[in-house]
Formats: C-alpha cells, structure tokens, sequence
C-alpha cells in the first residue's frame, strides 16, 4: 500500500499513451516497409500477416490478463509443445480423433493453469517460480512422451490455419473475436476489475474482501487455455506437433503485453495494447524479411523492443 | 454495537493484544489511543477480520462475531479506512467506490453509466466536489480520503473505523471530515477514532479507551477525564523521565551537514538544512511533507533533481549510500523491516552490515571477531536476544531498533538520521533509544530525529525544523518547542 499523491501527467497522452506510441510506429513500420520492398503494400502481404501472426496473438492474451495481476506465465512455451504433441500424438491421422483431441489438449491447459494458480495462491510462490517450475516439468513430460515429431493430423486440419473466410485468415478472425471478448469481459464484468484490482493493489485488494484466488485460479486457467489453443493452430500450421515448437512463445508471448502498455507490475494495460503489439512486433519481422535481414536480427531487435517498451512505460507506482 | 471481552493475539516472538475489552456504542465516536505499538492497529485488524483472535469473544450487532475474512467483516457492516487508503490508484473514483459491489445491469454485466451516477450521488450526499471519473491517482490526498469513507457508505456501515484520519490532512479539511463525522454519527453510526492528537479527541469524541503494551488500561469518557491524565495512561509513568537532559546550548558545536535546496522525488522541492555537531534537531511535520525523501536524499538513496549535500569540506551534487557512509553519516529507515534490516539475518551480521571492513581480513569475513562485537553491542544495549545468531526477525520491534541503532552507532562519526525511530516499540525500548541519541550527540555527532510524535519532538529535540510540502517551513528553538507552535506552523495558520 502506497500514499498517493496527485501526479501531473494528465490527458488524452496519460491514458492512451501506449496505445499511441504502438499506432505511430505500426504507420511508421507500413511506410518504411514500402518503400523497401513494392511487395510489402500488397493485400496478400497483409494478409499473410494476419495469418502468421495468430499463434503469437493468443498466447499473448492469456498472457496479458497474468500480467495485469501483477503475475506472469512462463510455463506457456513448454505447455503448448506438449499440447502440441499430445494433439498430433492421439489424433494420429483419424478425422474421428479431432475434436476429442482439441478437447483434451484444451482441458491440459486450463488443468496445468489451475494448478499454477493453486500453487501461487496456497503454497504462496510468486507466479514467476511456479510456473518456471511447471514448465520445466511440462517440457520433461513432453520428451517422455516423444523425441520427436508425434502422429499427424488428418488432410484439411491445415484449414485452421491457411483457410479464408470471406478473403481473411479464418485464424485472424477467430483471433479479432477473442480479443474483443476479453477487452468486454474485462471492462463488463466484475471479475475483470479485481483483476486490474488485484494487480493494482495486492494486498489492498485482500483488505477489501475481493475474491484474490477467484481471479488467479481465473488468469491462469485462461493463459493455460489460450496456449493450448495456440498449440492447435500451430499443428495445423505444420501438420504435426514437435517436443520443441513452443519453446520459444516463453518469451514472445510477454513482447506484445509490454509492448501494448501493460505494466509488469500489474494493475494496468489491456488486451488492445497487447493485440497491437502482437501486429506491431509481426510488421517489423516482416519489414526486416523483406530488408533480407536474417531471423537471427529479429531476435535481437524484439529483446531490444522489450527492454526498450518497459522502460518507457515505466512508473508511477512510486514506492518508497 | 461491539463488544470485545478478553481478546489476545500472539505473533511469533510478540503478544501484540492480550486480555483486550472494548466497548463502542451506536452512534457515538470512540477514540482509541496508545503509544505506538501498544496494539490499536492489531485491534483494528481484529475487528475488521483481517487477523482472528487466538482467544476471548467479540459481539457485533447482538451476534457473536468470527470473521474469517476482511470480506465477512465488511458484509456485517464494519469499515475501516485505513492510515494508508486503500484505494486503487489508475481506477476511477466511481471504480473504487463501487469495487466490490459493482453497479450491475439486467444482463449481469457492470454498468458503468449507473456506477457514475450512484457515485455521483453518493459524493453529493457527503458535501464533496469530485469528479466521479478522475483517477484516484490525481487526487488530493484529503479527496482521497472522502473517496474512502463514500465507500463507506455504499452499503450500510455500522461501525466506521478510522486509523488516523488527521495525520495526512490539514485545517479546513480537518473541520469538513469532523463535520462528516458528526453526521454519521448522527445517523446512528458507530465510529472508532484512532488519533495521537489528544486535542482531536476531546474535540470530537464522546468516550475514550486507553491501550498499553497490548492491554486494557481504561476507559473513560472524555469529560471525565484532561489531557494529562490521559497522557500519563498511554505512557504509564510521567512524560519527564522518559527523556534525558536536553544539550547544553554552550555544547553544541560547528555545522558539521549542510543540505542546500534540495529538491528531490517531486516531494522535497528546495528544502535547506543544516546540521550542528553535539545538536538533536528534530524534523516534524505531517506524513507526506517530504521529511523522510529529504533524509533519503541526503543519503544518498534517492536521486536529487538539485541542490547540493555540503559534508567534511566536499559539496556533493548526488550522494551515495557508499559516499555517505563514508562521510560518517548513518541512517536509520523508517520502514525498519523493508529497508533497514536483513530480517531473516542474524543480530550479528546486523550490526556490522554497513561496516565490513571493520571485520574482513584479506577481504574475507571474520566471523569470531564479528561475533565478539555483537557480544560487546548486545551487552551495550540491552537487546534482549539468545546471542549474535538470534534471528531477527523473531525479535520485537524495540530490539530489532536497537540493533539498527547499535549498526549505524558504530559507523556514523559525523551525523545520524533516525527515521520514526519509536514507531512500533514499547517504552522501555523508547527510553532506551532517547538514551543513545543523546550520547552519541554528546560525542559530538549531529542528530536529525524525523518525528511525527509531538510529545517525543517536544521531550528530545533542541531544535525543531518544520516541514511542509516539500520545504522548511519554519524553525523552532528553546523554548519556543511547544505542541501549539509546532502545529500551527505544520498547518501554515500565520506562520510562527
């Protein structure tokens, strides 16, 4: 609990800062892009975008409702490998198999969440060491289940993530309607206060009555959610889960959360930011393709947008 | 409305209450006071059931009362607003009005449209003009606090508590919340007034109770009994011999700390003060004017946006913690737990945490000697402990402050900072405390106390700086170091 004091920064900038600086840079990116490559202002780049940004969207927007309690979810990477696997793995190239796969594999990931959130809540570890632990352990159980690329999926499953639905990524769509869920949930409904409350103020969040393991057990079970669903539209991406295809989401997943305004310390951003941010880091690789600067260079640059992001935004929570 | 008989509650290595009764009545204002530490915060979070006691009975309403959580609590009708509020910063204030109890519409779903309105309604109900959605962020500390009991209000509280409600608010501010709180009392409501400012509770109060040491002493109303009386309860013994003799003015020496417009944090902005070898000077002032961000940027823990920290012939732009130990200056934190002691470290390696060099041998630690030296400080002091391994954090507050003090004793040669060093300790400890400041002075080392207890401002300080909104805003020497003087000078009403 802090003293507050009245703070000058007011205004339009103060409460839509982030999103601003995340739009002006998105329209700067679109005009260096063009004029690298005639190839970059094309429909069919821009949809290819949407598209190859989906997985990165929606790992990113669990992700974004831990960080806004003031936590984080760090066994995202290894969840989605082992769901990935798992999907492929039982499927094993049986059109019958699919939907009872994606339910199992959706049901892991609220199941590892939930005990994520338990682990924080009664066992009271900081989220950061719960769920570095669970994907240590994820990622062991993985391996355990396979070395190596697992079953298949059947012929047409790759619609989920190359399909078009009135000319737009069918996966860009189901990724617009999930964001845009969230941001009402999160602004509609009670529970989508206490957690900007329970970010905001912890401790004073407890003092008030409000329902601190309701909205953890709530944050984690949806993060565990979206990157099991993540892993679905990866295996549909390349028609087979791999022990090591979410290795890297750990990571990316927290860039367009930071990105997108939302404070690691909790209590503030939304899920907006994040989805700009999601684009925002998707154009730049893209720009940097079409600048035929390697994959490697894009790692480098997205660990410097994170550090960069954070420093900016950085606040105000002023604790002495 | 609330009975409490026989309640204790134990924490490891303290009984913060024990055999504690109280009796509050609807519709009237009850203080509760005591010295810092004597358990009214405990009680408090009895009451609102953040803590549940280990023993005795509580009755709320005519029903025997256990709360599990603060939650239950609020549901029955109690709310406390806390010294710190508890408040969200970046939500609204029709957000933190209502949080807990959102404004919903047909569908479930929270209906911000009605949230502003209620809140609007409320706000005017209280007689304030505030903007429902500002953030809370922005307000003024006393808009903050009006905020805090609208939420009050939200559903029918019974019983109101308030944990210093003065301590960060001014003059008029002052007279408008004692007008709210006639008003509720009015309505039948049952408020608890926690308040070091005696002058406040014979203001306001109907009846008065009097903790001590985590217990019952008395319970009086207050036009039964004055203002020393009521001292000498909370203390229990005679102000006079807790303090030792004030410097002989002949004995205070040199400026040894000058402090030129400092300005820093956005809370300190232009503060100048300087400091006299062998002199207690005392910074008063309310929670807020900067006291403890000035202290901090004089040593160094806070960055100055100007200014300049004159010591030993060197003028320093921005201090260090490392240059200012090294300049001889010691600081002893406020938040004693946070940024003072290793808390899961022994008493030991406390005591010569600022100073290894004291101890280290070809840049390795030596272990016998330092347990030699906490054997000689724990002599020295008095800190009751099992030895130079204790722990401290099974330690009560009043030794884990000797130990602190006993740290920056030995490494400060020139200046000693003590941020609230009574908060939270019982008497004995105090006396023992007021003990060392005075000999280290009489070594000739200068003494900054940062207080917000007059009595001790009064009982310890040759001379008293004024702080207020980030300046001195005034100086008081002698025998002009009254309770009066220094109020009127920390709420500006014609500056002494």
């Amino acid at each position: 609990m802090t003293i507050l004091r009245p703070s000058a920064r007011r205004g339009f900038l103060r409460r839509n800062g982030s999103q601003t600086i995340v739009v002006a840079l998105l329209v700067i990116l679109m005009v260096v892009g063009s004029l690298v490559s005639s190839r970059f202002s094309t429909l069919a780049n821009f949809m290819n975008i949407l598209e190859q940004s989906v997985t990165l969207a929606i790992v990113s927007l669990g992700q974004t409702l831990a960080v806004l309690t003031g936590g984080i979810d760090l066994s995202v990477g290894s969840l989605i490998s082992l769901a990935s696997v798992l999907l492929s793995g039982i499927t094993n190239g049986d059109p019958g198999m699919v939907v009872p796969a994606i339910a199992i594999v959706l049901g892991l990931g609220i199941l590892v969440g939930l005990l994520n959130a338990a682990a924080v809540i009664w066992l009271k570890v900081h989220p950061l060491i719960v769920t570095l632990g669970t994907g240590a352990a994820l990622q062991g159980v993985t391996l355990l289940y396979t070395m190596g690329p697992a079953g298949k999926m059947p012929l047409g499953f790759d619609f989920w993530a190359f399909g078009r639905v009135l000319g737009l990524p069918v996966g860009a769509i189901i990724t617009v309607v999930l964001f845009a869920g969230t941001a009402l949930f999160l602004r509609y409904t009670p529970l989508g206060r206490y957690i900007y409350a329970v970010g905001d103020d912890s401790t004073g969040a407890q003092l008030m009555g409000l329902p601190r393991a309701k909205v953890l057990l709530f944050v984690y079970g949806f993060s565990g959610f979206t990157a099991a669903l993540t892993a679905v539209f990866l295996v549909s991406r390349f028609g087979v889960g791999q022990p090591y295809t979410g290795a890297n989401f750990t990571l990316t997943s927290i860039t367009p959360v930071v990105v997108g305004g939302t404070l690691l310390a909790g209590g503030r951003g939304g899920v907006i930011g994040t989805l700009l941010g999601v684009y925002l880091v998707s154009l730049l690789n893209n720009v940097l393709n079409y600048m035929d600067i390697s994959s490697h260079y894009q790692l480098i640059v997205q660990g410097l947008i994170v550090i960069i992001a954070v420093s900016v935004y950085v606040e105000k929570k002023r604790k002495l | 409305m609330l009975t409490l008989s026989n309640v204790s509650k134990s924490f490891p290595g303290v009984k913060a209450l024990s055999g504690m009764q109280l009796d509050v009545r609807a519709g009237e204002i009850h203080a509760l006071v005591g010295e810092n530490g004597a358990g009214k915060s405990t009680l408090t979070k009895i009451i609102a059931g953040v803590y549940q006691p280990d023993e005795g009975q509580m009755e709320f309403d005519g029903e025997i009362a256990h709360w599990a959580t603060p939650g239950a609590a609020k549901v029955a009708g109690i709310h406390v607003i806390y010294q710190e509020f508890v408040l969200f910063p970046h939500m609204t204030v029709a957000e933190n009005i209502f949080i807990g109890h959102e404004r919903r519409n047909a569908l479930g779903l929270v209906d911000h449209r009605q949230t502003r309105r209620d809140a609007t309604e409320l706000l005017h109900r209280l007689g304030v003009d505030i903007d429902p959605d500002r953030r809370v962020v922005d307000l003024s500390v006393a808009d903050q606090q009006m905020v805090e009991i609208a939420k009050a209000m939200v559903h029918r509280v019974k019983l109101l508590i308030l944990d210093e409600p003065t301590a960060v608010i001014s003059g008029k501010e002052v007279e408008l919340l004692f007008q709210r709180l006639q008003a509720l009392k009015a309505d039948g409501v049952a408020i608890i007034y926690i308040s070091h400012r005696l002058e406040e509770i014979f203001e306001i109060c109907d009846r008065v109770t009097v903790l001590k040491d985590g217990q019952f002493v008395a319970s009086h109303s207050t036009a039964e009994v004055d203002r020393d009386r009521l001292v000498a309860l909370m203390v229990g013994r005679d102000m006079k011999e807790l303090f030792p003799p004030k410097a002989d003015p002949a004995a205070i020496g040199a400026v040894v700390l000058e402090a030129r417009n400092i300005r820093a944090a956005g809370r300190v902005n232009g503060a100048s003060i300087s400091l006299r070898a062998g002199e207690v000077t005392a910074l008063a002032g309310m929670v807020g004017s900067g006291r403890t961000e000035l202290a901090l940027a004089i040593f160094g823990g806070l960055e100055m946006t100007s200014g300049e920290v004159v010591i030993g012939g060197q003028s320093f732009r921005q201090m260090t913690p490392a240059r200012a130990i090294e300049q001889g200056i010691g600081l002893l934190t406020e938040d004693r737990k946070g940024q003072g002691l290793a808390i899961l470290l022994d008493v030991a390696s406390n005591i010569t945490a600022a100073n290894l060099d004291e101890i280290s041998r070809w840049g390795l630690l030596d272990r016998s000697r330092e347990d030699t030296i906490a054997r000689g400080e724990i002599t020295s002091y008095q800190i009751a402990c099992r030895g130079p391994q204790n722990p401290v954090v099974t330690m009560s507050g009043g030794n884990q402050q000797k130990v602190l003090v006993s740290r920056w004793a030995r490494t400060c040669r020139k200046v000693l900072i003590l941020d609230e060093p009574t908060r939270g300790v019982d008497v004995g400890a105090k006396a023992e405390i007021y003990r060392i400041m005075r000999e280290m002075a009489a070594k000739g080392v200068a003494v900054l106390m940062i207080s917000s207890e007059l009595p001790e401002v009064i009982g310890m300080a040759d001379r008293v700086l004024v702080m207020r909104e980030g300046t001195i805003g005034g100086e008081l020497t002698g025998a002009e170091i009254t309770e009066e003087h220094i109020m009127r000078v920390v709420t500006h009403q014609n500056a002494a």
